[in-house]
């Protein structure tokens, strides 16, 4: 299921011939289909099933819509794969879902979350207001209790928006605060997307000359007691999140080709 | 601790060691979040330095407007003398 570039160039999806590879027209309406897909399924889902799952007491309505989302997901996965839209990889998901446990992942791409809500049992997830108020996604990520409490684990993108092509990550320091008041593991997640689609900069029908790779990296849970120890939390915080940084600066360009700042120089924009 | 200078004075050194700021970067026009960094989570951790050393109680109202060290150092000066 991997696919192997042969050059660092085509791994961007740099082009020099200008040619599209990979079913490019076929890609894109699978693309499109995924993308009805997706929303007919939110759509049935919601009137259907997450309504019913209101009725019951919280704690089982919550836990049961996250079973829901999850096996969603990674039913979408299959769809998108098997409509020849991605390809994909993941390596240590056995470690995501252990109680207590903050998932902070880098947000390259729209769909970076579904990875990890189809591969996390029982999770929870802060989303942004604009996820929360929409009126597809509202009421699934209402069910589903979305925005944290304790004993679960919480996936959180450190972003808070997907990241800006060629620019370097801006770490909010939510995650950090989070991390370093009430996690009892904190463990980065590290996603690539080769070559880069659904990002900031694009509109969806702006698909890749290549068939898109997403590889989804668990990466080491973070020694926690060295920031409890600091004089401040606010300083923990600080310290935490270059800490983050670091993690995600060292180990992202392995999943990627290179760096965002190098591909904007060897892409030529 | 009443006057103005003297309160500046013990706020400049809470930022300073609650953020690891430099004291010479805590002027009274400086601006929390942009000059700073401190952010809204921060200032929550701030209030609480602000109840324990003024022993009055502080409310999220009370620092709504505050926007540079001179308003905080007007919200702590106006605790204070209530």
């Amino acid at each position: 299921m991997v696919a192997e570039p042969k050059t660092i160039a085509q791994a961007a999806g740099v082009e020099f011939t200008g040619r599209r590879l990979d079913a490019f027209y076929w890609r894109f309406v699978a693309t499109a289909l995924s993308f009805a897909v997706f929303g007919c399924t939110a759509l049935l889902l919601s009137v259907t099933v997450l309504p019913l799952l209101r009725l019951l007491p919280r704690q089982r309505c919550q836990r049961y819509s996250r079973i829901v989302m999850q096996r969603g997901m990674r039913a979408f996965i299959g769809v998108m794969c098997g409509l020849g839209a991605m390809t994909y990889e993941v390596h240590a998901a056995e470690r995501l879902g252990r109680p207590g446990q903050l998932i902070a992942a880098n947000h390259p791409s729209l769909i970076d979350v579904i990875f990890l809500i189809a591969f996390t049992p029982q999770a929870n997830c802060v989303v942004k207001q604009a996820t929360f108020r929409s009126l597809l996604t509202g009421s699934v990520v209402r069910g589903a209790g979305y925005i944290g409490n304790g004993g679960q684990s919480l996936i959180m993108f450190p972003e808070g928006t997907r990241t800006r092509p060629g620019q370097p990550m801006t770490l909010h320091r939510g995650a950090a605060n989070i991390a370093v008041r009430s996690a009892a593991i904190v463990t980065p997640v590290y996603i690539g997307c080769v070559p880069t689609t659904l990002t900031k900069s694009e509109p969806w029908y702006r698909i890749p000359s290549r068939r898109p790779h997403f590889t989804v990296r668990v990466g080491e849970d973070f020694e926690l007691d060295a920031f409890r120890g600091m004089a401040s939390i606010p300083l923990a915080s600080r310290a935490f999140n270059e800490c983050l940084r670091e993690r995600f600066e060292g180990q992202l360009p392995a999943l990627n080709g290179y760096t965002c700042a190098q591909k904007r120089t060897a892409g030529g924009g | 601790m009443q006057t103005y200078e003297e309160i500046f004075a013990r706020i400049r050194a809470t930022l300073v060691e609650l953020f690891e700021l430099s004291p010479q970067d805590v002027r009274p026009d400086a601006r929390l979040l942009e000059d700073l960094e401190i952010d809204s989570i921060d200032v929550v951790d701030l209030m609480d330095h602000v109840r324990r050393f003024t022993g009055k109680k502080v409310t999220a109202t009370d620092f709504r407007s505050v926007r540079t060290v001179d308003d905080l150092t007007q919200v702590v000066q106006r605790l204070l003398s209530s």
